[in-house]
């Protein structure tokens, strides 16, 4: 059945998923997973490539003596099904040639639940919405006087899951975005971002004006090194808290002693005030109804008041961890990722400041930041990370965003800014988090914005 | 195949200014062990059709895995339906392309599928087993992938081409821990390993077997080897680390989408622009690099790029100074180029091309051999193998960290440190550049994981790269 609320009849990938299953012996898993999106790009106030995507995959897992072989097609015929089929069985039986494997027992069906992240209007994908979303954000940007650059999509992706373990189930879930660049002439920019279940709930003319209301086209000022007390925005605490989940809470990573919070769990990793959840049912965020592997997805908590609470984890990983530890439903892809699994509904609860321009009532002198760029992991036992600022960074005087700053680079560990966090807005966001580097795989994080003290400026950028 | 590339381009020459269509067959497998064991084999087949039209103003781009004539058909009608539905925009012309015509097979002397999957795990399970034995170690990682790809490619100008790309490579990778501090040694170089555009007999090059005790031997001892210090210093890169330094400061920087502004809100622009063309200052007087599509066994090698442009060589910084830019026809033709360096690739057929480097890679220079090169250099440091990488949304401020850092002294290799970095600015950085080592050090490095362009396409292209100097570095940042 269906798992999405007002999902069509069809089952197309359902389908497929059981013709391929039919094909294999032994244990075996399909998945089916069929894309249909949209996604204009624009630059410079003029649209620059629009692409529209259908495409279909199908994945088959094949266990052997605890070993597993996985093979993939784009083809859906018979003939390609069965050689899928054979292509896993015989990659698993050549991996079990080298002796007995480690690879747990595939999962079995757990009760998924109802989700309203499809959309009908969404699913359908008129290449009409698009154009009148660019045109929208272009007039703003007109009467702004600046310059607009980004993107709008839309997307529908439909997952099926079979099993000789007994899992049938599908999904189907939509998801729109819009992210928007403003340039003024002398190339101060400002960046905002709309991410929905649906189109619908976008309203690209409010995006425009967040994104042109952070030009400010007065001389920026340049930052020493230093440690400064910081506004982060919803998009910038959003990329910290994705690079959390993949570092810290990442179960495979934990078990291997590889995390920050190895052995910490029950211990205070973050200040009072963080609770952090990955909540897939969570009013704001992208739902699903289970993860790559076909496991359920559940409310987890991760951090309350502080304390490191759980991991996630997928079927590999748990099977590692041992003990009580089971897949949390956060498998990434089918027989779960090398680098382990991952929340995709990542949930920071609020605080109290009303906005962001309260958050910075206390700081004498510091910085807001909009957005970070290009982070990476300097030291993932750390969790130590390193990224730019860009697109609307401020300094902060005497409690109010005052002059446009040089953008700044910040090395820093994401638990030391999560205990030094002092406040949040009330507000949260559902900022996307998805590139789209392969199929479409729309998450994103809900998060308000949030005062840290302490924040590792390392250097600036050059005028 | 051909003839319904050629039968849709004919159907869509009456309806739009432009297009194209690819046919992309690419089969991909990955073997990989961990911690002792088989991780597993996975194998992925692709096949599909992406259709590009220009129409009145507006690009449309649309790809099925439908490769059925209705399939095709449908997919022209999408793309067409989309590129009509942009708002209207200002359509620079293309710079002119004579119509592509032939068929490029790229090398590959041991077909790498024909290796059976137990060969292929004997040697990483060989070499998993030989980075082992520590207790200190607790992750040992080995992988090989291997990817054709068959392409056909037809255009409503007449162009038509076929053309085989493989590839092959793969590394391994080991990490120790002790008392909370983790450190990674991989081989041939971090983030994948080295895979270059070959068959099987690149792998059995690496030699990973016999690299393995060194990389385990090197972890443990980065544990207990005192930190980078911080400072300014004289800093000589490995020839990997040079890779992924020419590849985001140089490479990127050179795409003229970014250099004109259209990459603005995702990949970013550039810290230089067209009219800087032929004059601005971007290194020291040794600073050379080309950008070459022709170099065998290179990833960024082919016949033709996504939009029928031959693949070729140029100088792109010649004695320090820019010459040339990464372009596409339509970004030629805006920056006022002659014509396109044949730099536009997609990412299999659900993707539209884009500007992407084919192999930039640094001219060697005349100081001898690396340890001829340290001997010279005295006291400072010896940086390599990628840990972490970051630059600003112009390629102008960077930060990288490696895995390994050596001291020099006296001329020779000293002590390792562990958790080195260093920081700076493009122009600046290269424009300290006193010294590259030899011919005979130049080397391919093949990268397999740069990504741009919405929704992502993930590229993969080669670096030619020596050992090289750089004074006055700011080192020990992070």
């Amino acid at each position: 059945m269906s798992l999405a609320e007002g999902l069509p009849d069809g089952g197309e990938a359902l389908t497929t998923a059981e013709r391929a299953l039919s094909y294999s012996g032994g244990d075996a898993q399909v998945t089916v997973i069929r894309e249909r999106s949209l996604l204009s790009r624009f630059a410079h106030s003029q649209p620059t490539q629009a692409t529209e995507v259908d495409a279909v995959r199908v994945s088959v897992i094949c266990v052997r003596d605890g070993h597993p072989g996985e093979a993939g097609t784009t083809n859906l015929d018979d003939d390609a099904l069965r050689d899928v089929a054979r292509r896993a069985s015989a990659a698993a039986e050549a991996t079990a040639r080298a002796g007995p494997g480690r690879y747990p027992s595939l999962p079995v069906p757990g009760l998924t639940r109802l989700h309203q992240g499809y959309d009908v209007e969404t699913a359908a994908l008129a290449p009409a919405r698009a154009g009148a979303a660019l045109r929208t954000v272009f007039e703003i940007a007109r009467r702004s006087r600046l310059e607009a650059s980004g993107a709008w999509t839309a997307g529908v992706v439909e997952t099926a899951v079979a099993s000789s373990a007994g899992m049938a189930q599908r999904d189907s879930v939509t998801d729109a975005q819009l992210r928007v660049v403003m340039t003024a002439a002398g190339g101060r920019t400002g960046f905002a971002s709309g991410t929905a279940k649906a189109a619908a709930g976008i309203d690209e003319s409010a995006v425009a004006e967040r994104a042109a209301g952070l030009v400010d086209g007065g001389e920026p000022v340049e930052l020493p090194p230093g440690a400064y007390p910081v506004v982060l925005g919803p998009a910038a605490v959003a990329d910290l808290l994705d690079f959390a989940g993949g570092l810290a809470f990442n179960g495979l990573a934990f078990a291997e002693g590889r995390s920050p919070i190895s052995g910490r769990l029950g211990q205070r990793v973050a200040a009072a005030c963080i609770n952090l959840s990955d909540s897939p049912r969570f009013a704001l965020t992208l739902p699903r109804a289970f993860d790559a592997e076909g496991v359920p997805k559940q409310p987890l908590p991760l951090v309350q008041d502080g304390v490191a609470h759980a991991v996630v984890h997928d079927t590999r990983s748990a099977a590692l961890a041992g003990g009580a530890a089971r897949s949390t439903g956060h498998a990434l892809v089918p027989g779960g990722a090398l680098s382990g699994p991952a929340p995709t509904n990542l949930v920071l609860t609020g605080g109290g400041a009303a906005d962001e321009e309260e958050l910075a009532v206390p700081i004498e002198r510091g910085i807001h930041v909009t957005r970070l760029w290009y982070v990476n992991p300097v030291d993932a036992k750390r969790g130590l990370l390193t990224g730019m600022t860009r697109d609307g960074t401020f300094l902060i005087e005497d409690g109010r965003r005052t002059r446009p700053l040089r953008d700044v680079r910040f090395t820093d560990e994401i638990l030391r800014i999560l205990s030094a966090t002092q406040a949040l807005t009330a507000g949260q966001q559902l900022v996307g988090l998805g590139h789209f580097y392969g199929p479409r795989f729309a998450y994103g994080a809900v998060t308000p914005a949030l005062r840290a003290d302490g924040f590792r400026v390392t250097s600036s950028t050059a005028g | 195949m051909l003839d319904l590339l050629r039968d849709l381009m004919d159907t869509a020459a009456g309806r739009c200014s432009y297009a194209d269509v690819r046919r992309v067959d690419r089969m991909t497998e990955r073997v990989s062990t961990l911690n002792g064991a088989v991780e597993g084999i996975e194998d992925f087949e692709s096949d599909g059709i992406g259709i590009r039209v220009r129409a009145g103003s507006g690009w449309g781009f649309a790809a099925t895995s439908d490769v059925s004539r209705a399939g095709a058909e449908r997919t022209l009608r999408r793309a067409l339906a989309l590129a009509e539905s942009q708002p209207l925009g200002r359509a620079g012309p293309l710079a002119p392309a004579p119509p592509a015509a032939g068929r490029w097979d790229g090398p590959c002397a041991k077909d790498p599928f024909a290796v059976s999957p137990e060969q292929k795990l004997s040697l990483l399970l060989d070499a998993d087993e030989a980075m082992r034995g520590d207790g200190r170690i607790v992750r040992t990682h080995g992988h090989v992938m291997l990817r054709r790809a068959v392409q056909a490619f037809a255009s409503s100008e007449g162009a038509t081409y076929e053309q085989t790309m493989t590839e092959c490579g793969g590394g391994i990778a080991v990490f120790a821990l002790q008392d909370g501090e983790l450190q990674e040694r991989s081989y041939p170089g971090g983030h994948g390993g080295d895979v270059a555009a070959a068959g099987w007999e690149h792998v059995e090059s690496l030699d990973l077997v016999g690299a393995a005790p060194r990389i385990a031997e090197e972890a443990v001892e980065l544990l207990s080897a005192p930190p980078c210090p911080e400072g300014v210093t004289t800093v000589v890169l490995g020839p990997d680390q040079l890779a992924l330094q020419l590849h985001e400061s140089i490479g990127h920087a050179l795409e003229l989408d970014r250099m004109l502004g259209i990459e603005a809100a995702y990949a970013g622009t550039s810290w230089v622009s067209p009219q800087d063309l032929g004059h601005a200052r971007y290194g020291s007087d040794l600073l050379h690099v080309t950008a070459d599509a022709t170099l065998p066994g290179a990833l960024g090698s082919f016949g033709w790029d996504d939009e029928g442009v031959p693949g070729q060589r140029q100088a792109l910084i010649q004695e320090g100074v820019l010459r040339g830019a990464l372009s596409s026809r339509e970004s030629a033709a805006a920056a006022g180029l002659a014509g396109s360096s044949g730099c536009m690739r997609a990412d299999g057929f659900t993707r539209q091309p884009l500007v992407r480097m084919t192999n930039v890679s640094i001219e060697p220079g005349q100081a001898g051999s690396l340890e001829e090169l340290v001997a010279d250099t005295g006291e400072g440091l010896f940086l390599e193998t990628n840990r972490s990488w970051s630059i600003d949304d112009r390629r102008l401020q960077f930060q990288f960290a490696t895995e390994v850092g050596r001291e020099i002294r006296g001329g020779r290799l000293g002590r390792l440190y562990r958790n080195p970095s260093y920081a700076g600015l493009t122009p600046h950085f290269w424009g300290s550049m006193d010294a590259a080592c030899s011919a005979s050090e130049w080397r391919l490095h093949g990268l397999v994981n740069c990504g741009k362009g919405e929704p992502g396409q993930v590229m993969h292209v080669s670096h030619g790269a020596v050992p090289a100097r750089f004074r006055d570095v700011q080192v020990g940042v992070a």
